[in-house]
C-alpha cells in the first residue's frame, strides 16, 4: 500500500513536459507502481490536449497538407512495443527497466560507498539518477541536502524521521530535511534517488568518501 | 461506425476569446457560444487512422492539429521554419503512432498533446520524456475495472473545460505557463515579478482546482 506521493506540481511538471529527464524518470517510475498518480497525470495531459486546442493556431505554410501526404507510404509503421515476459514479473518496472539496460537487477555492477551499502550511476547531474542499495540496518548517515531530493523505494524499506517508506513509496526530501534514513529489517532496501545536488554530511569523513566516488 | 472527413466539422470554442481559424477571416463573436471542439469526432478520427490508416479522417486531424502543435511549439521558443518542420513531424508521429491509441484512455488532444511534447523534449532538448508502459508486467493495475471509461471521459472533459474556464487568471496563467513556456518556477517568477512561493502555491492551487472538479 503506497502511502507517499509526489506532489501535485511534480505530477503537472511530468505531464506538461517541464521535468528534466531525471525528474521524469522517478515520476514514471512511481506511476508503474501508482493507479492514483497515473490518474492525476492523465487528467494533467488531458488539460494539456484542452489548452493546446485553445491556441490561437498558426497557419501553415501552403501545401504543408501535400508535402506531408505525400511521405505518409513510405513512412514506416511503428514497431509493436516488446514487452519482456521471461522470468515472471520483474521487480523493476519501466521505464527505469530500459536505464539498466541488459543488466538487470541481479547483474548491476554497484560501487561500494560504506559496509552494507552500494550505489549505481544512472544518470548523470544537474538532476542525477542512481540506484543505491542498502543492507538491513545500514545507513548512510546523518545528512541534509543542497538541493531537492527524490526517492522512490523499488524493494525493502527504510525509515527516517518523516516516516516508514516501502515499495513504490515516494520521497520527497528538501533541502532543509535532516535525516538519518535507515534501513528496514528483512531485504536489502533498493531505491531509486535523484539528487539536484550532491548530499550534505554532518560526518565529514562520510562525505569525503561519498565525494571521492562520486556517491 | 465510419467517420468521413465529411461529416466532421472542427469547430472550435476557445478558452480566452474568439478563435481563428486558420486561413479564414476572423469569425464573429457569435462563436463563442459553439458548444464544442467535437472531440468525440476527433477521437473517432484518431481511432480510424489507427485501425484503418484511414487518410480522409488524418487529413481533416491534420488540418486542425497541425496549425495547434505550430503554436504550440512556438510558445515553447521554437524558431519559426523549425516550428513548421517540427509540427509536420509531429503529425506523422501521430500517423505513425496510431495505432497505439487506446480512445479509452484519453481523447484526440491530450494524445497528440503527449507526441508534440514528447517530441520537443526529444528533438529540442535532446532528452528523453520516460514514461510507463501500460503493458508492462511489472505495472499495478487499476482496481476498478474501466468498463465506462469512453463515457466517462467525455463526461470528465467538460468538467474538465469547465474547472480551466473558471480558474482565476493568476492561476490560469501560471498553469499555462508550466505547459507552454518549459522554464524552470523561479524564471517564471522573476518574469512575472512574483515570489517564487507565490508561483508553486498557485500551481498547486491551480492543479486542486482541476482534480477537486474530477476526482471528488
Ligand atoms: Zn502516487
Amino acid at each position: 500500500m503506497i502511502t507517499h506521493h509526489p506532489a501535485d506540481s511534480l505530477l503537472l511538471k511530468h505531464a506538461a513536459g517541464a521535468a528534466h529527464e531525471a525528474v521524469s524518470l522517478i515520476v514514471a517510475t512511481h506511476l508503474a507502481l501508482c493507479p492514483a498518480c497515473r490518474r492525476v497525470v492523465k487528467l494533467a495531459e488531458h488539460a494539456g490536449g484542452i489548452l493546446l486546442e485553445n491556441l490561437t493556431p498558426e497557419p501553415l505554410t501552403t501545401g504543408a497538407w501535400e508535402h506531408l501526404a505525400a511521405r505518409l507510404d513510405e513512412a514506416e509503421a511503428a514497431a509493436p512495443s516488446i514487452v519482456a515476459r521471461s522470468g515472471g514479473t520483474p521487480t523493476i518496472p519501466e521505464p527505469l527497466r530500459s536505464y539498466l539496460g541488459a543488466d538487470g537487477l541481479d547483474k548491476i555492477r554497484w560501487n561500494f560507498v560504506l559496509p552494507g551499502l552500494a550505489f549505481r550511476p544512472l544518470l548523470p547531474g544537474p538532476f542525477s539518477a542512481k540506484l543505491v542499495r542498502s543492507k538491513p540496518g545500514s545507513s548512510i548517515g546523518l545528512h541534509t541536502h543542497k538541493g531537492e531530493e527524490f526517492s522512490v523505494v523499488l524493494a525493502g524499506g527504510y525509515s527516517d524521521c518523516s516516516g516508514q517508506y516501502r515499495r513504490g513509496d515516494f520521497h520527497t526530501a528538501t533541502p532543509d530535511l535532516l535525516h538519518r534514513p535507515v534501513a528496514d529489517q528483512g531485504e536489502d532496501c533498493i531505491v531509486l534517488a535523484v539528487t539536484e545536488a550532491p548530499l550534505a554530511f554532518r560526518n565529514p569523513p562520510i562525505g569525503l568518501i561519498a565525494s571521492l566516488i562520486g556517491y | 461506425m465510419s467517420v468521413t472527413a465529411s461529416t466532421i466539422k472542427p469547430a472550435q470554442r476557445p478558452l480566452y476569446g474568439p478563435a481563428i481559424v486558420s486561413g479564414q477571416p476572423r469569425l464573429p463573436v457569435i462563436l463563442w457560444f459553439v458548444p464544442i471542439p467535437d472531440l468525440h469526432d476527433m477521437t473517432s478520427l484518431l481511432f480510424a487512422v489507427g485501425k484503418s490508416r484511414d487518410r480522409a479522417a488524418f487529413e481533416t486531424l491534420f488540418l486542425y492539429f497541425a496549425p495547434r502543435v505550430k503554436a504550440y511549439l512556438l510558445r515553447r521558443g521554437v524558431a519559426a521554419m523549425a516550428a513548421e518542420d517540427l509540427a509536420q513531424e509531429a503529425l506523422l508521429n501521430v500517423w505513425n503512432k496510431a495505432h497505439l491509441f487506446d480512445p479509452k484512455r484519453g481523447s484526440a488532444a491530450s494524445w497528440i498533446f503527449t507526441v508534440a511534447r514528447n517530441l520537443h523534449i526529444d528533438a529540442v532538448r535532446r532528452q528523453k520524456h520516460p514514461d510507463f508502459d501500460p503493458n508492462d508486467p511489472a505495472l499495478i493495475p487499476e482496481q476498478e475495472p474501466e468498463a465506462d471509461a469512453g463515457l466517462q471521459r467525455m463526461d470528465d472533459d467538460e468538467r474538465l473545460r469547465k474547472a480551466l474556464e473558471s480558474l482565476p487568471p493568476g492561476e490560469r496563467n501560471i498553469l499555462e505557463l508550466s505547459y507552454f513556456a518549459e522554464k524552470p518556477h523561479s524564471a517564471i517568477a522573476r518574469e512575472l515579478r512574483l515570489p517564487l512561493g507565490t508561483v508553486k502555491s498557485r500551481m498547486r492551487a491551480a492543479m486542486r482546482r482541476i482534480r477537486e472538479g474530477l476526482l471528488k
